[in-house]
């Protein structure tokens, strides 16, 4: 039994006041009120021993919900695994993550999704949700077997890694996985346009001669996905939106009443194409889709503000420090994100005043939960307590040595952030505790 | 003014005393190679290596030649003898190489970026020969040289660059220097191989050769990659050079005594007629020798020289 006192609580899914206290037992929100006393808080828990915290200057919210991570779990752990994935997640405030399928073998069949499932309960801290591939072997050629891989617990479909270039698989996957109720998760690219690209074709690319990927490469399929989710009424969600192209696309689908929900890297609204030319050639930021214009970046923060993106994801994508050790052409697309991103977006969004907090959680919690039909997302009493109390002044260096995760491939290494997951708890349990440093 | 940099690797971030002081060099360097015996004892008991994970044959040679001359030591690594095929990384190849001590490390590399990855890791000065579609310092110099040995003061020079923009680092290294020396450029190529962001450089575009020529200085006719119409950049190598074409014509157009250059190699009647490339006004053998001079120039500087009294 946990009682946090006088903390700032943050849950968009109810009108709560801005101070108040919360109660955490049998693994539920117990309570939630402007002030507790002491004979109060007996009451609800029947007498038995609880802790309690101060939550003086802190905030309280729903623990947020990754909907785009890649644990390479099955065949690449020397990458990353499962349980380092869950413990990088619990550290940086996320207490359920969704898992890419393209793992080696990709995940396309019953027993490699429960074989997930099952690595992520053994770890027992982050709730991990596999997705199932799209396709077999994600190959853009035949689906998968749907109804029995949402029966085994894939809660969405995706090829995320390549874009699905048939447009006639894409209609059947939507229509097809009506027998689910789970979203297709495009990853929305264009291989005849991006091919070979390494970064934004634009200014910057044409003075530092890379292969540049052209926004549109996203659009057009973003324009296809959505035409063809309003054609079929199938229920679409899209990943790491970068393009201004595809904002507007969105925001046109969304007033036409296409079923369809979109996200946004936090890479994406930090940077811009300019900072590979003044890291010159620095592969920290080699992303894909890749770091584009200022305009991009404006596009895609005011689509976040207008409810046109939904939500926030991360798009962890660890590599090994030898593969990311090459040239920029060379080395692997990808940013490892999970023990950084929250701390990023607060420092670099939220305390400049651009994000409020209730935005930030809406998008990495509220909204994940809602369109997967997870559990989570809100601190309502019953609900799981699935719960992070944030210090929005802790400040921390980024070194390798910090980073649970094993990959290290993130810009942020060497830079100090600010905003940190101080205690996460999962079903009520306390799995993170940065004053215990390390206490997983 | 003494030369300061560890390396050299991109001429966008020279200025414009930097690139003049390797100029002003090459030229003593010039005079040696017409000696009769040509070696100096100046860079006797250092190494230069050769690092070429690209296939060349006039870069490669004119780098070892120039350090040879110097009394340097050399080594030349092609990739297909290199570790690399044996599954060892870039990064590791270059660290085995570091541990032999090189003085100098000349680097020609597919991916752009690639000199500037290595120059990072390695403690010795590192010459860019020639990275992707990035830069090609060298190449840059030697045309500059070439093209102040004719004309002087490039201040007001018209020159077109005219052929494949986009992938040529040639292209790129000579705008940002003839920006620096006061030149007006003109780049001119089909819209496939000019697209508009490379408006953003600052010097004028054109898809149109006919109407650039009159009063042009010098037409550098950029090599055209064969397999660029196989991606479908062009419709055919016969209308390519119907439009972009150096002929003999073309260049009574400009109106002047115009220098012809190329950086090589040329595919003669493709993107400059054989006729032109053999000349009176081309300049493109003298390119070749003035490559060296400005080589050992480079390397010279680099190994600590500094003074414009470099020869006896």
């Amino acid at each position: 039994m946990w009682w946090i006192k006088n903390a700032h609580i943050i849950d968009p899914q109810q009108n709560i006041p801005e101070k108040g206290d919360l109660l955490i037992g049998e693994g539920k929100v117990l309570a939630l009120k402007q002030n507790f006393t002491e004979d109060e808080v007996r009451a609800i828990t029947k007498d038995r021993p609880w802790q309690e915290i101060d939550g003086t200057g802190k905030y309280l919210f729903p623990g947020l919900i990754d909907v785009h991570t890649h644990l390479r779990e099955p065949g690449r752990e020397d990458k990353e695994e499962i349980a380092t994935g869950s413990q990088a997640a619990v550290k940086g405030g996320f207490t359920t993550i969704l898992a890419m399928p393209n793992t080696t073998p990709v995940l396309d069949q019953k027993a490699l999704i429960e074989y997930v499932i099952n690595q992520g309960k053994k770890v027992n801290l982050a709730k991990i949700y596999p997705i199932g591939a799209i396709t077999k072997g994600q190959l853009g050629k035949e689906l998968v077997e749907m109804a029995e891989l949402a029966a085994a617990g894939a809660v969405a479909f995706s090829d995320d890694g390549k874009g699905v270039q048939s447009g006639e698989i894409m209609r059947l996957a939507m229509e097809y996985a009506k027998l689910t109720g789970c979203p297709i998760i495009s990853h929305c690219e264009e291989e005849t346009l991006a091919k070979q690209g390494v970064m934004h074709r634009g200014i910057v690319s044409a003075r530092l001669g890379l292969k540049g990927i052209p926004s549109s490469s996203e659009s057009v399929m973003v324009a296809r996905d959505l035409l063809l989710a309003q054609e079929n009424s199938g229920k679409l969600h899209l990943a790491h939106i970068s393009a201004k192209e595809s904002v507007e696309l969105i925001r046109r689908a969304k007033e036409n009443g296409v079923d369809v929900t979109a996200e946004v890297n936090p890479h994406h609204l930090l940077f811009t194409d300019e900072i590979i030319a003044q890291n010159l050639y620095d592969t920290s930021y080699k992303v894909n889709p890749p770091l584009r214009t200022e305009e991009d970046r404006q596009a895609l923060i005011e689509g976040l503000l207008d409810g046109t993106l939904d939500m926030l994801a991360t798009d962890h994508a660890p590599h090994t420090w030898e593969e990311k050790a090459n040239t920029f052409g060379e080395a692997p697309f990808g940013i490892s994100g999970l023990e950084t991103a929250l701390a990023a977006v607060w420092k670099n969004l939220v305390v400049p005043g651009i994000f409020s907090p209730e935005v930030m959680v809406r998008a990495w919690s509220t909204k994940p939960a809602q369109r997967f039909n997870l559990a989570g997302g809100t601190l309502k009493v019953g609900e799981v307590a699935d719960v992070v109390l944030f210090d929005p002044e802790a400040t921390q260096l980024i070194t390798e040595e910090y980073l649970v995760s094993k990959g290290k491939n993130t810009p942020f290494l060497g830079q100090s952030l600010q905003g940190f997951a101080e205690k996460v708890w999962i079903n009520g349990q306390l799995v993170w505790d940065r004053k215990v440093e390390g206490k997983c | 003014m003494a030369w300061s940099r560890k390396d050299i690797l991109h001429i966008e971030d020279l200025d414009l005393q930097e690139i003049q002081l390797i100029l002003n060099t090459a030229k003593p360097m010039k005079e040696i190679l017409f000696r009769a015996v040509k070696k100096l004892p100046t860079c006797r008991g250092k190494s230069v290596y050769n690092l070429f994970f690209e296939s060349s044959t006039r870069t490669r040679t004119s780098f070892e030649t120039a350090a040879k001359i110097l009394g340097a030591d050399t080594t030349s690594l092609a990739v297909a003898q290199s570790s690399l095929n044996k599954g060892e990384s870039l990064l590791d190849t270059v660290r085995t190489l570091q541990a032999m001590k090189p003085d100098v490390v000349v680097i020609r590399h597919a991916s752009s970026g690639a000199a500037h990855f290595l120059a990072k890791e390695l403690k010795a000065s590192v010459i860019n020969a020639g990275d992707g579609q990035h830069e090609h310092p060298s190449q840059c110099l030697l045309d500059l040289y070439t093209m102040q040995e004719h004309l002087g003061s490039l201040e007001g020079r018209k020159i077109l660059i005219v052929g494949d923009i986009l992938h040529s680092r040639v292209a790129r290294s000579n705008v940002w220097a003839l920006k620096k020396l006061g030149a007006e450029v003109v780049l001119v190529g089909p819209p496939t191989l000019l697209p508009p962001e490379i408006k953003a450089w600052g010097v004028k575009t054109s898809y149109n050769l006919e109407e650039e020529l009159p009063g042009a200085d010098i037409i550098m006719a950029l090599r055209l990659q064969l397999e660029r119409q196989q991606a479908g950049l062009l419709p055919s190598l016969r209308e390519y050079s119907q439009l972009y074409g150096i002929t003999a014509a073309r260049v009574q157009m400009t109106g002047k005594e115009t220098l012809i250059m190329h950086p090589g190699p040329v595919n003669r009647g493709v993107e400059i007629e054989s006729s032109v490339v053999n000349s009176v006004q081309s300049v493109i053998e003298e390119q070749v020798t003035n490559g060296v001079a400005v080589r050992m120039a480079m390397i010279f500087l680099l190994m600590g020289g500094g003074t414009s009294h470099v020869v006896d």
